[in-house]
């Protein structure tokens, strides 16, 4: 195809997009009323949505800490080691998250749709990027949640029933949850697992986000 | 942003550019309902965004730079849609000659080729496409001027190349 063609086609291309006037445009711009309705559509807003998420994750996070901060500081003793090194465990992997949430939201309100294409599609990567990490990270208490009822005495009284259930079982969560914060990525996006694990648009997008973050990359360094 | 601040002016502006608003959902959506909610989403946010609009600069590049922002997040949540194609306009030609048919599957290959792009060359392309300067390319963007050109000579290249890969079978 010649420069000429390819020209008059581009030309005539941009032509039907500007004129494939489906949407409902002239209505919502001349309706005095819409910026009501406009603003009825705030839910809809996708940072805004984020954000609410966020500040509803900060405070359950810190409600929960409240309540295993009160536990564990009515748990210092030696029958109950399991129960205060798992506490802190969550404790410490919760506060990470909260901070890291906290951070976000930071981050967030930094969000600028009036900046150029490329820095603002960058932020918002490398939010989604972050809270997949975190997502990750958080898997990796669920091994505290098996072994915090665990008690010398149980050990000691009752050895089968601890080596043959509540062992295999809190190692079976160890494990689990170290392969899923290996295997969280847009690589095994395609996997069943995955699918029933991450079944959600919003999802798919935050799993794409380190992968589209090198996409930026390469697309400021033309490469 | 207050209602009444300003509300009439950006509501001129906006209609008086409503073409880029057109253009962009109709690149970046191919399921009509989206393209009403992706639509929407870009007037809300030019909106809410106006009171923050420097009037040194030209107004389109202003809305170019929130409308693609806004597109491109909203693109990358990936729904998976039944394609409506802006062929089908075509349908009132009363005359379907051979030139005409040939179009339609030339327009038809540009459009599968720019849906097929990714999401920042798409964004060059719809601006390539309204005849901007490169310059300009390079505020809505924030791409060097020479990354500019060479990105679209790069895809104008791959659309040729699947144009004679086309016509060769």
């Amino acid at each position: 195809m010649e420069d000429s063609q390819l020209k008059d086609l581009l030309a005539i291309y941009s032509h039907q997009l500007e004129e494939a006037r489906v949407l409902n445009l002239q209505s919502w711009v001349l309706n005095y009323k819409c910026y009501e309705a406009l603003q009825s559509q705030k839910a809809k807003s996708k940072l805004k949505s984020l954000i609410t998420f966020k500040k509803f994750a900060i405070l359950l996070g810190i409600l929960w800490m409240l309540i295993l901060g009160y536990l564990l500081f009515h748990s210092f003793e030696m029958s109950k080691i399991f129960f205060v090194i798992s506490v802190s465990a969550i404790i410490v992997i919760t506060s990470a998250a909260i901070i890291v949430y906290a951070y976000h939201l930071v981050l967030l309100a930094k969000i600028n749709n009036t900046e150029n294409v490329v820095k603002t599609q960058e932020t918002i990567a490398r939010l989604q990027a972050s809270t997949i990490n975190i997502t990750r990270i958080l898997f990796l208490q669920s091994i505290f949640y098996c072994t915090f009822w665990w008690t010398p005495e149980m050990i000691l009284n009752s050895p089968l029933s601890f080596w043959l259930i509540s062992f295999p079982v809190a190692f079976l969560f160890g494990w689990g949850s170290v392969w899923l914060y290996r295997n969280i990525s847009y690589k095994n996006a395609h996997k069943k697992w995955f699918k029933i694990l991450f079944n959600s648009p919003e999802w798919t997008s935050l799993i794409k986000a380190n992968e589209y973050l090198l996409e930026i990359e390469r697309f400021k360094l033309n490469a | 942003m207050a209602p009444n601040v300003n509300q009439d002016e950006v509501l001129r502006l906006i209609q008086e550019h409503q073409k880029i608003i057109y253009k962009i959902c109709n690149s970046y959506c191919n399921n009509k309902n989206d393209r009403e909610d992706l639509g929407q989403e870009i007037v809300y946010q030019l909106i809410k965004s106006y009171p923050a609009f420097n009037p040194e600069f030209k107004f389109s590049t202003w809305m170019y730079r929130v409308a693609l922002n806004v597109a491109i997040s909203f693109y990358r949540k990936a729904k998976n849609d039944n394609k409506v194609t802006l062929v089908s306009q075509h349908e009132d030609y009363e005359d379907n000659n051979e030139h005409v048919l040939r179009l339609e599957d030339n327009i038809s290959i540009l459009q599968q080729f720019i849906d097929e792009l990714k999401e920042l060359d798409k964004a060059l392309m719809i601006l390539y496409l309204e005849s901007k300067s490169y310059k300009e390319i390079t505020e809505i963007i924030g791409i060097s001027e020479t990354n500019v050109a060479t990105r679209i000579s790069r895809i104008k290249e791959k659309l040729k190349q699947r144009f004679s890969n086309i016509n060769q079978h």
